[in-house]
């Protein structure tokens, strides 16, 4: 008797669960789940015809959990781009729907995520992941499916060799990294630097290529780490300072560069702050006050940019959400627009098409910079440098 | 692979996972809060034999999870002295240890991971190893063996007076798990094809004993529904609705809460609980 | 600069010790670890970062209500999820506990955001100077405030009826219930004034690092309970000794291996378990025949 039941048990285990999975099926049609933002063109119904009449894009990041943020701002980043192609009349006349996936930083969640917007959704082409690991748990799926997916903040090596179909705009902490060693030598006259860092992919590669070009050209007297989300570095100051440097590079992101900053400062580590593209945030000054008062950092846009499309970018931002916008927010809306005229030129389409418009896409004159494509889909592109003055954002490169 | 598929391998896998826990949480009675450790093990040890030393799927996660079950050795003797929470929390040392090291060390791509991995594992694939761990777990509990277990797990005293090496029989628990959890994590491995130290933390452990709690404790065919329900419930919230599915993980806790209130023994409960006894014993006052 | 070090090690110690306090008060008397003590901690410093910049209260105003708010939440928490659960086995006390901690976690960041928001101390933080040593003052507030807790902590335990009645029932409930001691209200009051310190905590970390997120939880959370273990889980002093060591090993570990210094403190969590199996402090009494 208890073999049986057992049994009856998992029979119905295994019922539940594909009831559950084809219930879920039936619901997707019905109600055509998204989180696109309010322009009700068409109603955003999704009947079988109807849902040739619409472009879909998606995307796929953090909107929960501790990198939340990130994956926020790309969405809203996302949004605003979606908005412009409909004020125009949308692709070819067809409006731009967008659907937004949560994945928590989880990678199951990605996996999920992923699915469904290729399978289910049937997305023409999607903006993502944000982390690096979230594009290198995706980008199989995206590109197995042939859907073109592009990341506007996985700057870890191995994205774009991921495939054909998976393609970046955000600079690469290589560049960056070596580009601001440079200038700091050259142009800021500095010898001895410290350096902190994150201990991600993103914070990695940063030190790594940093740390190389930097005893290239000068000399590096520390190198100390953290982890994001922690708020103490007392005690890596402590060491660093130790060593008398000149300069302090912050290979990391705003929310812990500006506490470093302060902590440094407080400690009596007076020197100058370097940083990457992580630096830049409407909140970073918020955030650190004095202590990030001139500090300089390799970027790929800032809103007081006098650029006309930088600026209708930050106006449509600040009217649609009521704050400024940050470095994920204009890297996405880069990538959406790149990934919408790709989608235009190849006549409304994705696959195959697509990818190749992607490929030829050459000098787009981005808000984050004049961008194109290598052939593995790459990013080729400027390097901004700016500088904290006054409490604002000063251009110096 | 189609997203079906794709979640029913996942509730497959994590069922394997929950199984494995039970064998030492649910019946030998030690609370493991690392678990996803050996999975991580597993995964790791079976991606580097494939991707450095170009060895076979099946191949690699056999090894893996014998890595696995080595490292469930190394780390049961020390901490399966300890009782209760504190072997709780030794668990969970051990884990975050475990995810430090790997977040450091060169050959485990450190933050980035490792990638590249091949695809190999589908349902099918899944569904196979699954049923070959039930069917090898039944044969354990059935035995001797399992008897033991359950016997440490109602009254680890008695159960040492009546001649059974307490300690030795935890350890085969433990290292019986990992062993199973370290396969479960190398067919996450070819699964995803990319594989990263955060997946395999403190969290996941959680999410594992969820499971395992959530289906009744004690009982394989629980663990394995259990693990469907917290494999499934993300994703059908999800697709519910937009505005469910932003607030997904704020139900998610909701919904545990709820279900232990109203079915705290598990969903599918057929152990006799060590603790019903102790609450009994103690109504009749004192030890 | 030994000293600097372990001025930080004992500061941020002792934010541990005051989130050990809470896991240790409830774990005594209920056998529970409370896994959403966390999330009031969270919560706390979320509500002296209202009560500073919104309201533009002076600090300690704003710590006493952010103390207050904590303590009614985890009262409500006991009612709610944990008290109709006390006849059952632990572990599902347990995932109720985790349940509570996930449904918080996102609740705040539903309606918060997940930006991390500046926490100013609306005092004047200066650096005060004994020849060639340095500390904050807010470093020196931070452990004022922790000391006092504490010693009004102990205070309370040894010297009143209520802090008896506390010690009693976390011996033998049973026996405390016979001799007319209400539990319920005694369980109420404890995870009120462990809640309390845990919003306290909350608020002095929060201005320490000048940021309030509301994953700002989590790894405290750990790590004061881990403290809490490691003391000796269900030992007050233990709890408070705990903390303090736990900030110095892990500072010590930052010393010298930055990059495994996480690794480090739990290894050394772990090594002291193995030769003291109940923690540091314990005086629990080892289970008889």
């Amino acid at each position: 008797m208890r073999k049986q039941s057992k049994f009856l048990i998992l029979f119905l285990a295994v019922v539940l669960v594909v009831g559950l999975l084809s219930g879920c099926g039936k619901k997707e049609e019905t109600k055509g789940p998204d989180i696109s933002r309010g322009e009700e063109e068409t109603g955003g119904k999704t009947t079988k015809e109807e849902v040739k009449e619409e472009i879909k894009i998606g995307t796929i990041g953090p909107l929960t959990g501790d990198v939340a943020s990130y994956g926020i701002s790309t969405k809203k980043g996302v949004e605003v781009a979606v908005d412009e192609f409909n004020q125009k009349g949308g692709i070819n006349g067809k409006p731009v729907r967008l659907i937004s996936e949560d994945t928590r930083g989880e990678q199951t969640e990605t996996a999920n995520a992923a699915s469904k917007l290729v399978e289910r959704d049937k997305v023409t082409a999607i903006v993502g992941g944000v982390i690096s690991s979230e594009t290198m748990t995706a980008g199989p799926i995206t590109n197995d499916a042939k859907v073109v997916m592009i990341s506007s903040s996985s700057t870890a090596v191995g994205v774009p060799e991921i495939g054909d179909y998976v393609f970046r705009n955000c600079l690469s902490d290589e560049v960056q990294a070596v580009q601001l060693a440079e200038f700091a030598v050259e142009e800021l006259g500095l010898k001895k630097f410290a350096v902190m860092f994150t201990n991600n992919d993103y914070g990695l590669s940063l030190k790594d290529a940093f740390e190389k070009r930097a005893k290239e050209l000068a000399e590096v007297t520390g190198i100390e780490t953290y982890n994001d989300g922690e708020k103490d570095f007392r005690t890596q100051l402590t060491k660093l300072k130790g060593k008398n440097p000149d300069a302090l590079y912050i290979a990391g992101y705003y929310t812990e560069a500006a506490k470093i900053a302060q902590q440094a400062k407080e400690q009596g580590l007076d020197v100058a702050i370097l940083g990457a593209d992580g630096f830049y945030s409407p909140i970073l000054v918020e955030l650190g006050g004095d202590a990030v008062e001139g500090s300089v950092f390799t970027a790929g846009f800032f809103t007081d940019d006098p650029a006309e499309n930088a600026q209708k970018f930050v106006k449509a931002f600040k009217s649609k959400f009521n704050e400024e916008p940050d470095m994920f927010a204009a890297q996405a809306y880069d990538a959406a627009m790149i990934l919408l005229t790709a989608i235009e030129n190849a006549g409304g389409v994705g696959g195959e098409a697509h990818q190749k418009e992607m490929l030829k896409i050459k000098d787009y004159p981005g808000i984050t910079g004049s961008t194109s494509f290598t052939p593995i889909g790459d990013v080729v592109k400027d390097i901004i440098i700016l500088k904290v003055e006054n409490g604002k954002f000063t251009k110096l490169r | 692979m189609s997203y079906y598929s794709q979640i029913l391998t996942v509730i497959i896998i994590n069922s394997i996972l929950a199984v494995s826990l039970n064998l030492v949480s649910g019946y030998t009675g030690q609370l493991s809060l690392g678990h996803a450790t050996f999975m991580g093990l597993g995964a790791y040890a079976a991606t580097l034999f494939a991707l450095k030393l170009q060895s076979p799927f099946l191949v690699s996660i056999i090894l893996g999870a014998a890595v696995a079950a080595f490292f469930g050795f190394v780390i049961g003797v020390p901490t399966l002295r300890l009782k209760g929470d504190y072997l709780a929390i030794a668990t969970l040392g051990f884990g975050e240890i475990t995810k430090n090291i790997l977040l450091n060390l060169k050959i485990t791509g450190g933050p980035m991971g490792l990638r590249g991995i091949p695809k190999v594992t589908n349902v099918y694939v899944a569904a196979a190893a699954l049923v070959l761990v039930i069917f090898s777990l039944n044969r354990i509990i059935n035995s001797r063996v399992g008897k033991s277990f359950i016997a440490i797990r109602e009254d680890e005293l008695a159960a040492e007076s009546m001649g059974i090496n307490t300690t030795r029989f935890k350890i085969l628990a433990f290292v019986i798990g990992a062993f199973y959890a370290g396969l479960a994590g190398g067919l996450y491995a070819f699964l995803f094809r990319y594989i990263n130290p955060k997946d395999f933390g403190f969290m996941r452990s959680i999410e594992i004993l969820c499971m395992v709690v959530l289906g009744g404790m004690g009982n394989t065919y629980g663990a394995v529904f259990g693990a469907a329900i917290i494999t499934i419930l993300p994703e059908f919230l999800r697709s519910v609705s937009p505005v469910v599915a932003q607030y997904r993980m704020v139900l998610y806790g909701l919904l545990l809460v709820v279900m232990m209130i109203v079915k705290p023994q598990g969903i599918i409960s057929e152990s006799s609980l060590s603790n019903k006894k102790r609450e009994k014993s103690l109504e009749k006052g004192g030890l | 600069m030994v000293f600097e070090q372990i001025i930080n090690g004992l500061t941020l110690g002792s934010t541990y010790s005051l989130i050990a306090l809470g896991y240790t008060m409830v774990y005594g008397i209920l056998e529970l670890i409370n896994f959403a003590h966390s999330e009031i901690y969270m919560i706390g410093a979320f509500i002296g970062l209202i009560m500073v910049s919104v309201y533009k209260l002076p600090f300690i105003v704003a710590l006493l209500l952010s103390m207050a708010a904590s303590c009614l939440l985890g009262i409500i928490i006991e009612k709610i999820a944990y008290k109709p659960l006390r006849r059952a086995n632990r572990i599902a006390s347990l995932i109720s506990a985790i349940g509570v901690s996930i449904f918080l976690q996102n609740a705040v960041l539903m309606s918060a955001g997940p930006q991390a928001r500046a926490f100013p101390a609306n005092f004047n933080v200066t650096n005060l100077r004994l020849g060639n040593l340095q500390i904050s003052s807010l470093q020196l507030i931070i452990l004022l405030v922790s000391v006092v807790l504490m010693v009004g902590l102990h205070l309370l335990i040894q010297k009143t009826r209520l802090g008896q009645a506390m010690r009693a029932t976390a011996q033998d409930k049973e026996t405390a219930q016979l001799m007319g001691i209400k539990i319920d209200q005694v369980v109420s009051f404890t995870f009120a004034i462990g809640s309390a310190l845990g919003g306290a905590a909350g608020v002095l970390v929060g201005i320490y690092f000048n940021s309030a997120d509301p994953m700002m939880g989590f790894f405290p959370g750990l790590k004061g309970f881990v403290a809490a273990v490691l003391g000796g889980i269900g030992s007050v002093p233990g709890a408070m000794l705990g903390g303090l060591f736990l900030g110095l090993i892990e500072m010590l570990g930052a010393v010298y291996i930055s990059r495994y210094k996480d690794a480090i403190a739990f290894a050394v969590l772990i090594f002291i378990l193995l030769l003291k199996p109940t923690g540091l402090l314990s005086r629990r009494i080892q289970e008889k025949v």
